[in-house]
């Protein structure tokens, strides 16, 4: 039932027009420098949607933010002055890729230190398994039957203690 | 001494979370910053709506100016339209009032207005070239332009009549002593 009103809803919102029509956006450029524009339209974020890029939003204000990123590489900009240009209208918000300066550092190393740091405490977690165990163990495993196993039964003073427990 | 070294450091590792955290869901996720306050309105020469001559920033300048971004498919732009009519009738000598036509057609917009009323000039901002200028990030959104043609602020989403009143008898006002209100905006 919801979905029936949902998708009538829709349907009568899209036949009066309630949705922003699509604008013909500007001709791509050069293929060396229409690859610059989508390799910046990559870094930035789309205003009006959520955490989509520039490059990859169908929404007409992407279009828009594409067409300027366009305009300003046609006008021969550098790379740094088109990002500064959002930075300046949108703040670092409009970055993706936050810059690697100042607290910003703390997003970038913050992973690589605590795997490092995981790592670390697996390490100290992890004891050395010591010589002569390992090489018992080597001697006592293809054979799990034979009759050294009874005997190292008797010696271990724990099996000992629960015997005289069950005997008593 | 020893056996609370790792304590401790995981404890410090969680204070470092915790306060990145804090800040990441401290702010709204909608909001999107708004970075032109104070600088001067980029300029533009758009068309108006019913025709006539283009329009210039440069032409307005000596007069505070109200730019309002909307749109006739965007919905809380149908409940602020009275209060940008009620504020271009009742404020229109004390500032300038103009709409700006976003991500729509002429046709659908002229609709509108005659629906709504048309009380004050409305521009028609081809492919949004003017809209990214201005950092708009989404429809209603309201600027207010001093007479030097510094940006003192913009409003997003609807704006109700006190805020308006408000925001345009701030534009009269030199622009030094921040008020509660532009305080917080910040």
């Amino acid at each position: 039932m919801t979905a029936v009103l949902l998708s009538l809803t829709l349907a009568l919102s899209l036949a009066t027009g309630q949705y922003a029509p699509q604008q013909a956006a500007s001709d791509p450029l050069a293929p060396a420098r229409e690859a610059r524009v989508q390799q910046l339209a990559k870094k930035l974020r789309c205003a009006v949607c959520q955490g989509l890029s520039v490059a990859d939003s169908p929404s007409s204000m992407a279009r828009a933010q594409l067409d300027k990123v366009r305009e300003l590489v046609s006008d021969g900009k550098t790379d740094e002055e088109i990002v500064d240009y959002f930075v300046a209208r949108y703040g670092e918000w409009v970055l993706l890729e936050p810059r690697a300066e100042g607290f910003n550092w703390f997003v970038w190393l913050g992973p690589v230190v605590l795997v490092l740091g995981g790592l670390f405490v697996i390490a100290r977690q992890r004891k050395p398994v010591p010589e002569g165990a390992a090489a018992a163990e080597a001697v006592t495993a293809p054979s799990p039957s034979s009759p050294a196993v009874p005997s190292t039964d008797d010696a271990d003073p724990y099996l000992q203690a629960v015997r005289r427990e069950l005997e008593r | 001494m020893k056996r609370w070294r790792l304590p401790l450091v995981f404890a410090a590792v969680a204070v470092a979370l915790l306060f990145v955290l804090f800040k990441g869901f401290g702010r709204d996720p909608h909001e999107v910053p708004f970075m032109l306050k104070g600088s001067p309105a980029p300029a533009f020469v758009l068309k108006p709506l019913d025709g006539g001559e283009n329009v210039k920033l440069a032409d307005l300048k000596g007069h505070p100016v109200v730019l309002n971004f909307w749109a006739s498919w965007c919905g809380p732009c149908k409940y602020e339209h009275p209060v940008l009519e009620w504020g271009a009738r009742e404020m229109g000598s004390q500032a300038v009032f103009m709409g700006v036509v976003f991500e729509d057609t002429e046709e659908n917009a002229r609709d509108f207005l005659r629906r709504m009323g048309a009380s004050f000039p409305q521009l028609m901002d081809e492919r949004s070239r003017m809209a990214v200028d201005y950092g708009v990030a989404g429809v209603p959104e309201t600027y207010f332009i001093d007479a030097e043609g510094i940006i003192r602020g913009k409003h997003v989403g609807p704006i109700d009549p006190q805020t308006l009143a408000l925001r345009v008898r701030e534009l009269s006002q030199p622009a030094a002593a921040p008020t509660a209100e532009a305080a917080r905006q910040r």
